[in-house]
C-alpha cells in the first residue's frame, strides 16, 4: 500500500488517439499527472476534453496509444487482459454514473460480488457488505434490489462496492450526473467523509460544481491536456 | 473451479429469470425439441421392433439351418437329414427357447381355376406353434393338426387368387427327391391372415405327408430356432456352427437382409431425427442466447471493470446456457416419460388394416421406454446445446470495458 502523500498513479506523456474513418482523432495530448495516496481529486473540463479517457487509462480499461501509466507502482503496460482484471480487482474501485448494480442481486450480493472475486469467505464477505452498507448510510437496506432502491441510494450502493475491497483508488465518472442536488450533496459529503476517515484516494471525474467545491485537489482539462491543477485546503473539503 | 460454481451459479439462475418470456421461448424449443426426439425415438424404435417381429416370427426365427446349397438353389435336392448327436443337443441348450424341423420347397399349386407357384412348407404343428405366428393366424377353418396331417393351410389372398376355400381340394406339384413329378390333391383345411406377401408365399402341410408326396424319407430342408435374447444369438449360432460341420448356420439378418437393412435404418433415423431437430433447436438456442448478450454487453464490460474475469463471464454465460438447456432436458425428458408409459400397453393400427402392412409393421406397436438411449440422447441435446451456447458466450466474454464506462458518460 502506498503511503499517504506518495504518488499511487503516476502518467508520463500519455496520449490517447482515436482512428475516426482515416482521421486520428487526439483524446490525450501528453498527460503528465500524479496522484498522491489519500487525494480527493477532482478532473474537470468540458464535454471531450479528455476526462473519461484519462480515467480508462487509470482504471486500465483503456491503453494509452504512447506514454506510460502507472498504479500503486504498477506499469500497466507490463499487463495482460487478465492482470489489468486482476489489478482492478485489488486495487481500483469503480463508480459509474448510471450506478451500474448488478439488477438480479441484492445490495448486500453487489457488494459481496467484489469480494466472492477476492476469495473472501461466507461469513466475513457477508459482515463487510453489511458494515459498507452502513457506511454509507443503507443499514437496514442489504435485501433490496437495485430496482428498489432510489437513484440515490443505488450510487451509495455503487460506492460502498467500490471501497469494499480496501481499494489503492477510486475512479468515479460523473457519480452525481443523474441525481437530484440533494442527493448529491449527500454523496459527495459521503465520499469526501469515507476519504478522511478511510484515507481511500479518490479521483472525479466531474462537471458539478458542487463535488468540486469539496475537493482537495482540481485538475482542469482542455483539448486533452492538464490545463490546471490546484491544491486546496484539506480542512474545507473534510468539514 | 467449485468455488467460481458457487460465484455464478446463483448468478447465472437468476440472470436466466430477467427475461422471462424469452427464457419460457428458450425453455419450449428444447423441451418439444427434446420430447419430439425421445417419443420419435420410441415408436420408431417399437416401429421396428414391429416390422422385425412380423417378419421373423413367421417363419424365420432368430436363425435358421440348411444343407450347403440350400439358400442358393432351394429345392429337394439340397436337403438334409433330422438333427441328431451334437446338432440335437446344441439346439436343446437353454439359450435356444424353440427349434422346429420343415421341409420347404418350391410347388405349384393348381384350382380348378388358376395355377399358381408358391412354397410349400411341412410343418410339425405342435413344434411350429413355438416358433412361428402362422398357427395363430387362422381366419378361416384350422390349423393342422399333426406331422401327418393330409390338409393344407392357405393364405388367405392366395385361396381368393386360386378362388378356393375350406372344405375344396388344390392340387400340389413339386420335383420328387428321384427327379420325378411329384404330385397329390390336398383338403383345404384353413386359411391363414398374415401380411400379403406371406399369404401368397406359403402354404402349410403335415412334415410327413410332405416328406411322403417327395420320397425324401425322413429328411428336411430346414431348422429354425429361436432364441430369447438377440444379444445372446451370436454365441447360439457359434455352438451350432460347430456342431453341424458342413450346414449352412445362417442369423435372421443374413436370412432377412431387407428386414435387418430397416431395422438398422430405425436405429440411423432416430440419430438423422435428432440432428434435424437439434439444428432447429440451435437456431433457437444461438438466438435467444446472442440477444440476451447484445442486451448485457455493458454489463459483460462492466463485470470486467469490476475484476471478473474475461474466463469467469465466459463460464457464467455457458452456466446459464447450461440451466437454461438443462430445464429444458428435464421438461422435455419427463413429458415423453409422460407420453411413453401409457402406450406401452400398445398402439392399435389395425385402423391402418394392410396399409401397415406395406411399412413392415405389426398392427400394434409397443413403445417402450428404453432408459439408457432416453438418457443418451437427452445428454448429447443439453451437451450439444451447450457447445453451440458457447458462441454468445465467448461474444460475452469479449466485451469491451471502456463500452461500460463510455456508455455512461
Amino acid at each position: 500500500m502506498t503511503e499517504p502523500g506518495n504518488p499511487i498513479v503516476t502518467c508520463r506523456g500519455v496520449e490517447k488517439r482515436y482512428r475516426v474513418g482515416a482521421i486520428d482523432v487526439p483524446a490525450l495530448n501528453g498527460v503528465d499527472l500524479d496522484i498522491a495516496a489519500g487525494d480527493f481529486a477532482t478532473l474537470a473540463g468540458p464535454s471531450g476534453s479528455g476526462k473519461t479517457t484519462l480515467l480508462n487509462m487509470i482504471g486500465g480499461l483503456d491503453r494509452p496509444t504512447a506514454g506510460a501509466v502507472t498504479v500503486d507502482g504498477q506499469p500497466l503496460a507490463d499487463l495482460d487482459k487478465n492482470a489489468l482484471t486482476e489489478l482492478r480487482l485489488h486495487k481500483i474501485g469503480f463508480v459509474f454514473q448510471a450506478y451500474n448494480l448488478i439488477p438480479v442481486l441484492s445490495a448486500a450480493e453487489n457488494i459481496e460480488f467484489i469480494l466472492r472475486l477476492l476469495g473472501v469467505d461466507a461469513r466475513e464477505r457477508h459482515a463487510r457488505a453489511v458494515a459498507a452498507l452502513a457506511d454509507v448510510g443503507l443499514a437496514g437496506m442489504e435485501d433490496r434490489r437495485p430496482a428498489w432502491l432510489s437513484g440515490g441510494q443505488q450510487q451509495r450502493v455503487a460506492v460502498a462496492r467500490a471501497l469494499v475491497a480496501r481499494p489503492a483508488i477510486v475512479l468515479a465518472d460523473e457519480p452525481t450526473a443523474n441525481l437530484d442536488s440533494k442527493t448529491a450533496e449527500d454523496l459527495v459529503a459521503l465520499m469526501a467523509r469515507l476519504n478522511v476517515s478511510s484515507g481511500t484516494t479518490f479521483l472525479i471525474g466531474t462537471h458539478d460544481q458542487r463535488v468540486i467545491a469539496r475537493s482537495k485537489r482540481h485538475i482542469e482539462m482542455t483539448d486533452g491536456r492538464i490545463t490546471a491543477d490546484e491544491r486546496r485546503d484539506v480542512a474545507f473539503a473534510a468539514e | 473451479m467449485i468455488g467460481a460454481l458457487t460465484l455464478l451459479a446463483p448468478l447465472a439462475w437468476r440472470n436466466l429469470w430477467r427475461n422471462p418470456r424469452r427464457t419460457l421461448i428458450t425453455l419450449i424449443v428444447v423441451a418439444v425439441g427434446l420430447y419430439s426426439i425421445l417419443v420419435f425415438a420410441a415408436i420408431l424404435d417399437a416401429w421396428a421392433r414391429s416390422s422385425r417381429d412380423s417378419s421373423l416370427n413367421l417363419l424365420t426365427g432368430s436363425g435358421q439351418i440348411h444343407a450347403a446349397g440350400y439358400l442358393d438353389d432351394p429345392t429337394v435336392g439340397y436337403r438334409m437329414p433330422p438333427p441328431g448327436g451334437a446338432l440335437k443337443t446344441a439346439l436343446n441348450a437353454p439359450a435356444i427357447r424353440a427349434w422346429v424341423a420343415r421341409v420347404r420347397v418350391p410347388v405349384v399349386v393348381q384350382s380348378e381355376y388358376k395355377t399358381l407357384p408358391l412354397t410349400l412348407v411341412g410343418v410339425d404343428p405342435a413344434g411350429e406353434k413355438r416358433i412361428s405366428t402362422i398357427p395363430d393366424m387362422i381366419a378361416d377353418g384350422h390349423y393342422l393338426s399333426a406331422a401327418d396331417d393330409a390338409g393344407v393351410v392357405l393364405g388367405r389372398h392366395l385361396a381368393e387368387r386360386l378362388k378356393t376355400r375350406v372344405g375344396k381340394r388344390v392340387i400340389i406339384m413339386a420335383q420328387a427327391a428321384d427327379g420325378t413329378l411329384a404330385q397329390q390333391a390336398y383338403d383345404v383345411v384353413g386359411l391363414f391372415a398374415g401380411n400379403q406377401n406371406a399369404e401368397d408365399q406359403f402354404a402349410f402341410t403335415g412334415i410327413a405327408t410332405s416328406q411322403k408326396m417327395l420320397g425324401i424319407g425322413s429328411d428336411i430342408s430346414e431348422i429354425s430356432f429361436a432364441v430369447p435374447d438377440d444379444q445372446q444369438l451370436a454365441g447360439v449360432v457359434a455352438s451350432l456352427r460347430r456342431a453341424s460341420p458342413g450346414l449352412d448356420v445362417s442369423t435372421w439378418a443374413e436370412l432377412s437382409p431387407l428386414t435387418a437393412a430397416v431395422n438398422s435404418f430405425m436405429e440411423a433415423f432416430v440419430y438423422i431425427w435428432l440432428w434435424i431437430m437439434f439444428v432447429f433447436m440451435a437456431i433457437g438456442i444461438v438466438n435467444t442466447q446472442l440477444m440476451a448478450v447484445f442486451e448485457r454487453v455493458r454489463e459483460f464490460g462492466l463485470l470486467q471493470a469490476l475484476g471478473m474475469r474475461p474466463s469467469l463471464i465466459l463460464v457464467q454465460v455457458t452456466l446459464e446456457s447450461a440451466m437454461l438447456i438443462g430445464v429444458g432436458v428435464v421438461a422435455g425428458f419427463a413429458a415423453s416419460v409422460v407420453t411413453i408409459v401409457p402406450l406401452r400397453g400398445g398402439i392399435d393400427l389395425s385402423f391402418l388394416a394392410r396399409g401397415a402392412e406395406y411399412f413392415g409393421a405389426g398392427h400394434v406397436l409397443y413403445p417402450e421406454l428404453a432408459p439408457g438411449q432416453f438418457v443418451e440422447l437427452s445428454i448429447i441435446v443439453w451437451l450439444l446445446g451447450i457447445v453451440v451456447a458457447l458462441w454468445p458466450a465467448r461474444r460475452a466474454s469479449h466485451a469491451n470495458p471502456v463500452e461500460a464506462m463510455s456508455h455512461l458518460s
